[in-house]
């Protein structure tokens, strides 16, 4: 199988944060990469640093030490002005927790990194019906996003980060707040944004259940990051959930005892 | 390789889409926006009121002083210790100057008349057509002395009509005789008295004591020596003082109704300080509620900018953002203001006519005054409070960073 090339690229990061008198290692000194055209899934516990990881990843958070390479490009060598068109060019991002400016409507919600782009309401606008149709909530346009179901509104967050038609989308925690349907559904989504549309997918996840669609997959673990290339993803995968069925099982017999 | 590009060619928010979402979020907040326009438009609108009221004031009383006098005229007088004389030289020579387009002259001796067996002091004035001309009096009956083709007219003022008790209808004494007694200087040392029957071609409606006029060429023709007065009209207001430096030179005393304006303007300028502070204590107010408003909408919209920043704003695209409201209130609020303003002042006007008008003044007036300067200078003024106002919250809203903020709850 040929190798994929690399669109994110580590070097020795690390990402530290001072919480009174303690530092805290967030993400430990990692080499890492993120292949181009495949589902890259972050996994690990809550609390392990995969959102901290994350936001270095989404040009968010400089880490303390080491780089980022994004197409051989050092991310966080670039002026803030850089930063923000690298995000709004390169990236589109799908949060656990529905963000929205509230007093927009979903159309403009959607049209917002078009926007930022420096695009005019009336392109945007017709760019943001596009991406709202690609997701079936085309119908949903001139409401305000608070009024949707979580599902309506996690279908047009992955409308807003595929708007701008950046080569990224990194999805954090996407199906955190939905049920199993709207949360397959998502993971649908962004599998069809890879197969279809040749996008990069990073996703944020803790739920197993997902491990199975990544060509690349990153277990963080108290900050440490490890990197587990495809071939041996099946193997990994059924290791956690036997480790997970052992947990399970011993947790039932200590309760029926 | 990502293409990295520089600050000057990334572009930004285009600023109708910034004003889009300004808008849209001050729509979202009714009830605060609404109470913070009406801030501003109290604000603003009582400096607006006062400024116009002090305005008004002013062209009103100057207009009433310096009613019948066009203000590009000098009067020219001998010096009291002076040789120069205001004789035909000198008239000859202010003639000469530069920017004097036309001189009229006048004669004014204390006298007396008798008409209908009543008899009155008066001050006689002899006066010739250039004066006329310089001099706006106003007519209420008959002609003026440069229009009437009557041997010996006189026009005389409401004043010396009323000295004598026929002030309720002017137009009575039109035609009838009167009799003229004026005490001149000393001509070549003899003592003459000016006594003539003469007849009333006009009445005029300006001044406040008795006052005739009749044609100079009375007096000169007596032989009087020199003038009194001369009333100089020049090309422009601006020329006056130019004018009047020249004139004086040639050792003649002069003054101008502009001394008298600047002097009421100088007055009404305090007046209109103390106004602009009566109204600014409204417009401190609106100021302070503009300044909550924009710093709660801050602090309500931190995640918002937080995730618009995440999405790819620049930093400096929220500053704008928040300009663009703190512009919103400010104009909305200046415009709404002036408006009430001024149709709170045409109200209060149309009362203040009325209530004159039943204690018999005749003239319509205008309490308040309307100049664009002043209704561009307030709405310039207001803008540029708000940005003032706006530079803490957009300076702290270019701050935000987007991992903290959408990490609040």
């Amino acid at each position: 199988m040929p190798t994929k090339p690399m669109l994110f690229t580590a070097k020795n990061l690390a990402l530290s944060f001072t919480t009174g008198d303690q530092e805290v290692q967030a993400v430990r000194s990692c080499n890492v990469t993120v292949p181009e055209h495949a589902i890259t899934v972050i996994f690990g516990a809550s609390g392990s640093g995969k959102s901290s990881l994350l936001n270095v990843v989404s040009g968010l958070q400089k880490p303390t030490s080491g780089s980022l390479l994004y197409r051989g490009v050092d991310v966080y060598e670039q002026s803030l002005n850089e930063l923000a068109y690298f995000r709004a060019h390169e990236l589109g991002i799908v949060y656990q927790t529905n963000y929205w400016v509230k007093s927009l409507t979903v159309l403009d919600n959607v049209a917002m990194p078009l926007y930022f782009q420096g695009q005019s309401q009336a392109e945007a606008h017709r760019r943001a019906h596009e991406a709202l149709s690609a997701v079936n909530m085309g119908q949903f346009a001139t409401k305000y996003p608070a009024l949707l179901s979580g599902g309506e509104q996690q279908r047009v967050a992955v409308a807003r980060a595929i708007v701008a038609d950046p080569p990224v989308i990194i999805a954090d925690e996407p199906t955190g707040s939905l049920d199993s349907t709207n949360g397959d559904a998502i993971i649908a989504l962004l599998q069809k944004l890879r197969d279809d549309h040749g996008k990069t997918i990073v996703l944020v996840t803790h739920n197993m259940e997902y491990l199975h669609i990544a060509n690349h997959l990153l277990e963080v673990q108290d900050g440490t990051v490890t990197q587990i290339e495809e071939a041996q993803i099946p193997r990994t995968v059924k290791k956690m959930l036997g480790d997970a069925q052992t947990r399970i099982t011993k947790l039932m017999e200590e309760h029926t005892t | 390789m990502m293409k990295r590009r520089t600050i000057k060619d990334r572009p930004t928010v285009q600023p109708r889409v910034l004003a889009m979402i300004a808008y849209r979020n001050l729509l979202q907040k009714r009830l605060r926006t609404l109470l913070t326009v009406s801030g501003i438009a109290i604000g603003i609108g009582s400096v607006y009121f006062l400024l116009s009221f002090g305005i008004g004031l002013q062209r009103l009383v100057a207009n009433q002083v310096i009613g019948n006098q066009s203000i590009r005229t000098i009067d020219v007088k001998p010096t009291n210790s002076s040789i120069i004389k205001l004789d035909d030289i000198a008239v000859q020579r202010i003639s000469e100057v530069p920017d004097v387009k036309e001189i009229g002259k006048i004669y004014y001796f204390p006298g007396s008349f008798k008409l209908n067996n009543s008899e009155t002091d008066s001050i006689v004035y002899g006066i010739d057509k250039g004066y006329e001309q310089l001099t706006y009096l106003n007519l209420i009956k008959g002609e003026l002395l440069k229009d009437t083709a009557v041997k010996n007219p006189i026009v005389m003022n409401k004043a010396a009509l009323e000295a004598i008790g026929l002030g309720k209808d002017p137009s009575i004494v039109i035609g009838k005789s009167i009799d003229i007694t004026v005490p001149l200087p000393k001509i070549q040392s003899q003592s003459k008295v000016y006594q003539r029957s003469m007849q009333i071609v006009g009445v005029i409606d300006s001044g406040s004591g008795a006052e005739i006029f009749i044609p100079s060429t009375e007096f000169r023709q007596l032989g009087v020596p020199a003038l009194t007065q001369l009333k100089v009209g020049v090309d422009s207001v601006e020329t006056v003082s130019k004018a009047r430096a020249q004139i004086e030179s040639i050792g003649l005393e002069t003054s101008s109704p502009v001394d008298t304006l600047n002097e009421i303007n100088k007055v009404f300028n305090y007046l209109n300080l103390i106004l602009i502070g009566f109204g600014g204590i409204g417009m401190l107010i609106a100021i302070l509620g503009m300044f909550n408003t924009l710093t709660i909408s801050l602090l309500e919209r931190t995640k918002e900018i937080g995730l618009m920043v995440a999405l790819g704003a620049r930093s400096v695209d929220m500053k704008r953002l928040f300009i663009f409201e703190a512009l919103f209130l400010s104009l909305v609020g200046a415009t709404l203001g002036i408006v009430g303003a001024v149709g709170l002042g045409w109200l209060i006007n149309i009362v203040m006519n009325m209530l004159a008008a039943g204690r018999g003044v005749k003239d319509g007036f205008q309490l308040f005054a309307h100049p664009y300067q002043l209704v561009f200078g307030v709405i310039g003024f207001m803008v540029i409070v708000g940005l003032l106002v706006v530079v803490l919250p957009a300076r702290r809203a270019q701050k935000i960073s987007p991992i903290d903020a959408l990490r609040r709850e």
